[in-house]
């Protein structure tokens, strides 16, 4: 298997450049450091690599065994129409982490795990990259006005808040929400790349594998640092607790399932050939994947805090903690445990129903609002993004507006100034004057 | 009834910790989950396609963990190295770590790797039997060591 290795041309790969002095400040930090924290592993490049070797045949969907397409203009427009989209969005996600992670880098107790985050950012960057090669080499008129500048403008100019994915639209707290958004919604990424691998549009299967091997790493950035940190609560760290991870994944869980989109939705893709899953049948998939996730987090946990279990017995005591006996000290409170489907969503089917975490139901909005509160992390309370979504619940359950508008709405924060440097960020370093970009920055401030 | 056929062989992925550490546990009766966090992230890191687990009814029984390098020890053309490998002793006589082997080979026969190479412990009968099994034969690389 060969990789072909790609370069945007140069005034977009500068504009990529000027992108990360702007949100990847510690980028240099990160090379000067390579041998430290990655001896012998190849150092970050920025560029698209793509697969050579692969399948050239549509691999699912009605048009199964025919060749895949070489160009979005050999696609019929409603297809080049959902790729457009899905080109998009996942570029959005790309950038859009980063722009998340920066907020709380700096706060990592670990340097190891700081360099483990930094390193994924880098990677993030070029899933970015990557997605911009695939606008800029094909022809996408068919689906859209906009020029090549304009479309790339689009992308780099998102800032939280304004990015296609209700995930990357919420700003981080705490190095706890790097760890496990690592986790949770990387794991999404995961599940949307190996779908996009059997594209029937060539340029975008082949894209896949090696962001895909970079994502494998992604997931072990979080899972191997929440590993780490049960161990720790289970010695009596107060720095970290069960209780701020258990909050924190009620937090991003609800958002990585919304992220496959509605749960009626996803037949079209699987019909054009886009996307081997329906929405439901992958959120389900990745729902059970979190699931043992948590168990495995949970039985690292109980060995920690009892020694004397063996291989033998660990998990039957898990089990039993967990079916409500009290063992060893140890009640099922004390442990990790899955949010139900419906908690906290607001899109999808569930959308603004008032589900607590365990399942249970509830008519008020002021007693959800306070089962959130004690479901949810504290600093995650005080964030815009919160409060706006009780305000849309609020006016669900008064009938002011339907669940599908609020959905919708939500969530949608607002830039208004501050430390966000996007108003610096999107400058193409090719001077390159076009009336469309006189003022590339007013499109995202 | 339990086959080679039934053995599945797949990439490694970070869900896989808790089982490499379980069989490890049985291997070597200690229980390092630190070990196999680290060395675990290490190969998703660096390529997690030479990193594979084996299944056997839907629960992970195998691992071996290894990579295509060149330009060690003198060793100019690229070549699969097989760092680690462990099979559930519960487990033995399924044939896991022969599917484990061949399918690590065809990995690193993509990469451009033309050998492949390991180090074993004399005393690893065991070890030295299954890879003259699977078609390794002593090499003329002299493997040294001292104190410091």
């Amino acid at each position: 298997m060969t990789l072909r290795t790609e370069t945007l041309p140069s005034k977009f790969h500068g504009a990529v450049i000027n992108w990360r002095e702007a949100y990847l400040p510690d980028y240099p930090l990160l090379m000067e450091s390579w041998e430290k924290f990655f001896p012998t592993e190849p150092k970050f490049q920025l560029c698209a690599f793509r697969q050579m070797g692969m399948c050239t045949t549509i691999e699912c969907g009605e048009h199964t065994g025919k060749p895949k397409h070489q160009k979005a203009s050999e696609m019929a427009p409603e297809t080049a129409h959902h790729l457009y989209g899905a080109i998009r969005a996942q570029a959005s996600t790309e950038f859009g982490s980063i722009q998340q992670h920066r907020l709380t880098l700096a706060r990592a107790q670990n340097e190891e795990e700081q360099f483990w985050i930094l390193r994924m950012m880098a990677e993030e960057l070029r899933h970015g990259y990557q997605m911009l090669h695939l606008l800029a080499e094909d022809d996408w008129t068919s689906v859209t006005s906009e020029s090549t500048e304009q479309m790339i403008e689009g992308i780099l100019s998102m800032n939280t808040g304004s990015h296609l994915l209700s995930a990357f639209n919420i700003d981080f707290d705490s190095f706890v929400d790097s760890v496990v958004f690592c986790g949770l919604i990387d794991r999404v990424g995961k599940y949307q790349l190996s779908m996009q691998k059997v594209s029937a549009y060539q340029p975008m299967a082949e894209s896949m594998p090696k962001m895909l091997q970079e994502e494998a790493f992604h997931l072990a950035a979080g899972v191997v640092p929440m590993r780490r940190w049960v161990t720790r609560a289970a010695a009596g760290d107060v720095t970290i607790t069960v209780s701020a991870l258990q909050k924190t994944i009620n937090k991003w869980l609800q958002r990585g399932l919304e992220m496959f989109g509605d749960e009626r939705g996803g037949a079209s893709n699987v019909k054009m050939g886009l996307k081997p899953l329906k929405n439901f049948e992958a959120q389900q998939q990745y729902r059970d994947e979190v699931g043992k996730l948590v168990r495995d987090l949970n039985l690292r946990h109980l060995r920690a805090r009892c020694p004397n279990l063996t291989i033998g017995n660990a998990e039957k005591t898990l089990d039993r903690i967990l079916a409500g006996e009290v063992l060893e000290g140890i009640g099922r409170d004390d442990l990790l445990r899955l949010p139900h489907a419906d908690f906290f969503r607001r899109r999808g089917t569930p959308a603004f129903t008032m589900i607590g975490r365990d399942g249970e139901r509830f008519d008020d909005v002021n007693g959800y609002a306070k089962h959130l509160a004690q479901n949810l992390p504290e600093s995650y309370l005080a964030n815009r993004d919160f409060a706006e979504y009780l305000d849309l619940l609020g006016q669900v359950v008064r009938g002011e507006t339907t669940a599908e508008v609020a959905s919708a709405k939500s969530p949608a924060l607002r830039r208004v100034g501050g430390a966000c440097p996007c108003s610096k960020a999107v400058r193409w370093v090719v001077d390159d004057p076009s009336p469309n970009l006189s003022s590339p920055a007013l499109a995202s401030a | 009834m339990s086959s080679e056929s039934q053995v599945l062989v797949r990439q490694i992925d970070d869900l896989d910790i808790s089982a490499v550490v379980e069989i490890d546990e049985r291997i070597a009766g200690a229980y390092r989950p630190e070990v196999w966090e680290r060395r675990i992230s290490y190969h998703l890191r660096r390529d997690p396609e030479t990193a594979l687990v084996a299944e056997h009814l839907g629960a992970v029984v195998g691992f071996m963990l290894g990579d295509v390098r060149s330009g060690e020890f003198g060793l100019e053309e690229p070549t699969g190295w097989i760092e680690v490998v462990g099979v559930d002793p519960r487990t033995r006589g399924l044939g896991v770590g022969r599917r484990l082997a061949e399918e690590m080979l065809a990995r690193f026969r993509a990469r451009g790797a033309t050998g492949v190479r390991t180090l074993v412990e004399d005393e690893r009968g065991e070890l030295v039997k299954f890879f003259a099994s699977v078609g390794f034969t002593p090499s003329k690389l002299t493997a040294l060591e001292r104190k410091i």
